[in-house]
């Protein structure tokens, strides 16, 4: 079944179009990566569809229903999460505070309960010492949390913005481990922004490909790899 | 252990409050009437800044409880007592309205304005002459409980108490998780669930109706006011100083800061008539630079350092 | 295209309605621009430090107090006319501005904008509070033969000697236009302005040239203060409207436009006086200024919205 769906999105900025025309689906329990140069529009497009930023025209659905315009809290509730490339912990709550908040307002749940919820999930995600401030945590602790935090929303959808940026290949492996388990479980919809191309082959099953704002590619990453506009977007950006 | 001994501390605290009449006289139950509700307004203002708003408008609020609730009284006949809770409702149901325009606002627009609203408030008050009495303000033809010194006291007190209770409810409830995520990062708080506007409208309200409150109080206690002593920019200026000298964003700090700061104010006020504000002044800058977290955020810092010093050995 | 024509219409709207004032109520528009000039003044150096230290600095219009009262000192004590003390006043206003700067500011610079805000709010009560205790709570006054000057055309006569703050308010704007747009200082100031780390990496000194922006505009509120005491009496808290006043015309000119604000300041001149004109309506006269600061942050609040 379709859980999210855009067509023709997109987001300009005073002349600028960041994402232009995108039309795309995500199925539930698939994983997706999302990739393309630097300045491709990736993290925008993530903004647009979690209500970060308002789309300059387009359509975006969740199971079917309008949620162009809906506010980025409604379409948490609904079942939208996502994380941040540039990370936002709220650095006056303690690591199991930041954890529960998705739980409390997202999902309705007492702060009792959501405490228990959010002590279950970091668990699974290995993350301990949970009356810690955020200043205490190290980069790999600072990524689990974060994603801890979009997990309490029980999302349906999710999205990953870098999150094995500045992890060691130890590290990125276990959160790779985590997140495919997790996925499987809750058969949740993850879109993945990644640019170390082994984490996209190992984690994905389909692929689509940004530049400029534009989606040239998409398929499985075998396929698109060899994609001759794929290439020269990358050697074009790397040039 | 630790959690009982402070509410065994608090409940001590609470009945000698209660208490004070039966063995303080006139004067010093009249320093704590001002010491009480420079605290409310204190505590008021740190639970709005637990979101990040700065609220530079406190006297608006309590200068419009003062004259809504001498209005309601000369005007309308109601009783004193209902007169307040029907001015607290009124600062409330002002502060929701005039909130769909402001809360949009952030930082020193949001701090400019509730400034520039406390003046259109006075002015509106100077010059409604038939109606709010002009420059001469509003005298009432009595003063609430036959002017009972104990009686204003624990009227006094109970304006606290409420103000206590609804700071401890946000410092317990979702409210606290909500109002410090806004003002950490209102991106990620709106990822999260949070309704940002709706947290702050709360938030608004509820200060600005026991702002209102504290001002029907202040006015039923003396029996007149004034545009100018209704909109006293004291009543912005002393409660901001107090909760930044205690410690701002607990109910703690803006306490301690107001028994402080009120009971030196009025010492100082005998020592020097003209210019014995200067203090406050001067404690908002050491502490905004050396000392931002405040009294009670240094002492959590201090105990905490002996803590792991302690656990150290 | 829907832009000019929008501009067009209000330009239109505006010169119909002096027209109207000027038939009409001709003081109006006399005592309007005047009031214009003095409020502008005051604000162009307000701008100019918002504009480059990106600082509220809530204690703008005690800086023009401690002025006008160190020019009274002065031209009581020696007899001195308040034009010849405008130099040594403004001397010893950008040295104190620069002390201000440098012992507190400085230190704030990269605390939240709320520290900053209540740092300069703090300042703002010591300043005053100095004062009081120093000189009392009493109002002061000079008087000088020439401030009385004034014009008779017809039947209508009306003083023309407040009309030197809008030739202050012109020197201030094309003096500043010539600093920031032909010395190397000032060039340098203005990319500080807009952007600071860069102008770090091609090697401007970004804290001396906060400080020296501090203490040019301290110089020039020294200067207004020093002119402000020939037509007004002084007291502690005389400065503390001008500082709103100031915000608010910044903000309505958009911050960085100098230029603009004196247009602003134009409009509330104009428009307060307008309702002192009428008995019915002179009270409000000082709420026109309150209002038109909520539309204006108002209206940028919705305009950056739909940006
Ligand atoms: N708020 C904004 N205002 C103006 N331009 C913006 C804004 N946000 C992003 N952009 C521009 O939009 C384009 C796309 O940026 P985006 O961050 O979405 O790229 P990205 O694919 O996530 O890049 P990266 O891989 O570096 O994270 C860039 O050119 C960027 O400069
Ligand atoms: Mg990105």
């Amino acid at each position: 079944m379709s859980k999210l769906t855009t067509t023709g999105l997109t987001k300009a900025f005073s002349g600028l179009v960041a994402v232009n025309d995108v039309s795309f689906n995500m199925e539930e329990g698939e994983i997706l990566g999302i990739i393309g140069p630097n300045g491709a529009g990736k993290t925008t497009f993530i903004h647009l569809v979690s209500g970060i930023l308002m789309p300059t025209s387009g359509r975006i659905e969740f199971k079917g229903k309008d949620i162009t315009y809906a506010p980025a809290h409604e379409r948490s509730r609904l079942g939208i999460a996502r994380t941040y490339q540039l990370i936002h912990p709220l650095e006056n709550l303690k690591v199991v505070e930041n954890v529960m908040i998705g739980s409390v307002f997202s999902r309705g749940k007492s702060l009792k309960e959501a405490r228990k919820a959010a002590e279950a999930i970091c668990a699974e995600l290995e993350l301990d010492r949970l009356q810690r401030d955020t200043a205490q945590l190290s980069i790999l602790e600072i990524k689990k949390m974060e994603i801890a935090r979009a997990l309490a929303n029980e999302p349906e959808v999710l999205f990953l913005d870098e999150v094995m940026a500045g992890l060691n290949s130890d590290e990125t492996k276990q959160v790779i481990a985590t997140v495919q388990r997790i996925a499987r479980e809750r058969r949740m919809a993850v879109g993945v922004v990644e640019h170390v191309m082994g984490v996209i082959r190992e984690l994905t099953q389909r692929v689509i490909v940004l530049e400029a704002g534009e989606l040239i590619a998409e398929g499985p990453y075998e396929t698109v790899s060899k994609n001759p506009r794929v290439i020269e977007a990358y050697l074009g950006g790397a040039a | 252990m630790k959690l009982k001994t402070s509410y065994i501390a608090a409940a001590v605290i609470a009945a000698v409050a209660v208490a004070s009449p039966a063995f303080l006289g006139a004067y010093p139950l009249n320093v704590a009437r001002s010491v009480m509700t420079y605290m409310a307004l204190a505590i008021s203002w740190d639970m709005l800044l637990r979101s990040g708003q700065i609220s530079f408008g406190i006297a608006g609020l309590f200068g419009l409880g003062s004259y809504a609730s001498a209005l309601a009284v000369l005007r309308g006949g109601m009783d004193p007592f209902l007169s307040i809770v029907f001015a607290a409702a009124f600062a409330g149901v002002m502060a929701f309205a005039l909130g769909f325009a402001i809360l949009r606002l952030r930082a020193m627009y949001f701090s400019i304005t509730t400034l520039a609203l406390m003046e259109i408030f006075r002015i509106v008050m100077h010059n409604l002459d038939d109606f709010s009495g002009g420059p001469e303000g509003v005298v009432l033809p009595e003063v609430i409980f036959g002017g009972n010194s104990s009686a204003l006291y624990w009227l006094c007190l109970g304006g606290l108490l409420i103000t206590i209770g609804a700071s401890w409810f946000f410092e317990k409830s979702k409210m606290h998780l909500a109002l410090t995520a806004i003002r950490n990062d209102e991106t990620s708080a709106r990822s999260s669930g949070v309704d940002i506007f709706k947290y702050l409208l709360i938030a608004f309200v509820v200060t600005s109706t026991m702002q209102g409150m504290m001002g029907a109080i202040q006015v039923q206690s003396y029996g007149f006011t004034t545009p100018e002593t209704a909109f006293d920019g004291n009543f912005t200026l002393l409660p901001l100083a107090m909760a930044l000298l205690g410690g701002v964003h607990s109910t703690i700090g803006p306490m301690a800061g107001a028994v402080l700061l009120g009971i030196a104010s009025e010492w100082l006020k005998l020592q020097i008539p003209y210019g014995h504000l200067i203090v406050y002044g001067v404690i908002i800058i050491l502490v905004i630079l050396f000392m931002p977290q405040g009294l009670v955020g240094m002492a959590r810092r201090m105990i905490r350092a002996g803590r792991e010093a302690g656990a150290g050995k | 295209m829907a832009n000019k024509r929008n501009a067009a219409i209000v330009a239109a709207l505006i010169t119909a309605a002096v027209a109207a004032i000027l038939v009409w109520r001709p003081t109006v528009l006399i005592n309007g621009l005047q009031s214009a000039g003095l409020y502008a003044s005051i604000a162009i150096p307000m701008g100019l430090i918002l504009g480059i230290v990106h600082i509220v600095n809530l204690a703008h219009g005690e800086f023009l107090m401690v002025a006008a009262y160190a020019t009274y000192m002065l031209c009581a004590a020696t007899g001195m006319d308040p034009f010849l003390a405008m130099a040594p006043v403004a001397a010893v206003t950008a040295a104190f501005g620069f002390v201000i700067y440098k012992l507190t500011i400085r230190q704030a610079l990269k605390s939240p904008e709320l520290n900053q805000l209540i740092l300069t709010f703090g300042i703002a009560i010591s300043l005053t509070q100095v004062a009081n205790l120093l000189f009392t709570s009493q109002t002061r006054k000079l008087s000088f033969d020439y401030v009385s000057a004034s014009v008779d055309i017809g039947d209508l006569s009306f003083g023309v000697y407040k009309f030197v703050y809008i030739g202050i308010a012109l020197l201030m704007i094309a003096g500043l236009k010539l600093f920031l747009t032909r010395t190397t200082t000032g060039k340098a100031a203005l990319a500080v302005g807009q952007n600071p780390k860069g102008a770090a990496i091609v090697g401007i000194d970004v804290d001396k040239t906060y400080g020296l922006v501090f203490a040019l505009a301290s110089a020039l509120v020294g200067m207004m203060g020093a002119v402000f005491i020939t037509s007004s009496s002084i007291f502690p808290a005389v400065g503390s409207p001008f500082t709103m006043k100031s915000f608010c015309l910044i903000a309505m000119a958009g911050i960085g436009n100098i230029p603009g604000i004196l247009g602003a300041s134009v409009l509330l001149g104009v428009s307060e006086n307008f309702l002192k004109a009428f008995r019915g309506t002179r009270g409000w006269a000082d709420i026109v200024f309150f209002v038109l600061i909520i539309t204006v942050i108002l209206g940028r609040s919705i305009k950056g919205k739909k940006a």
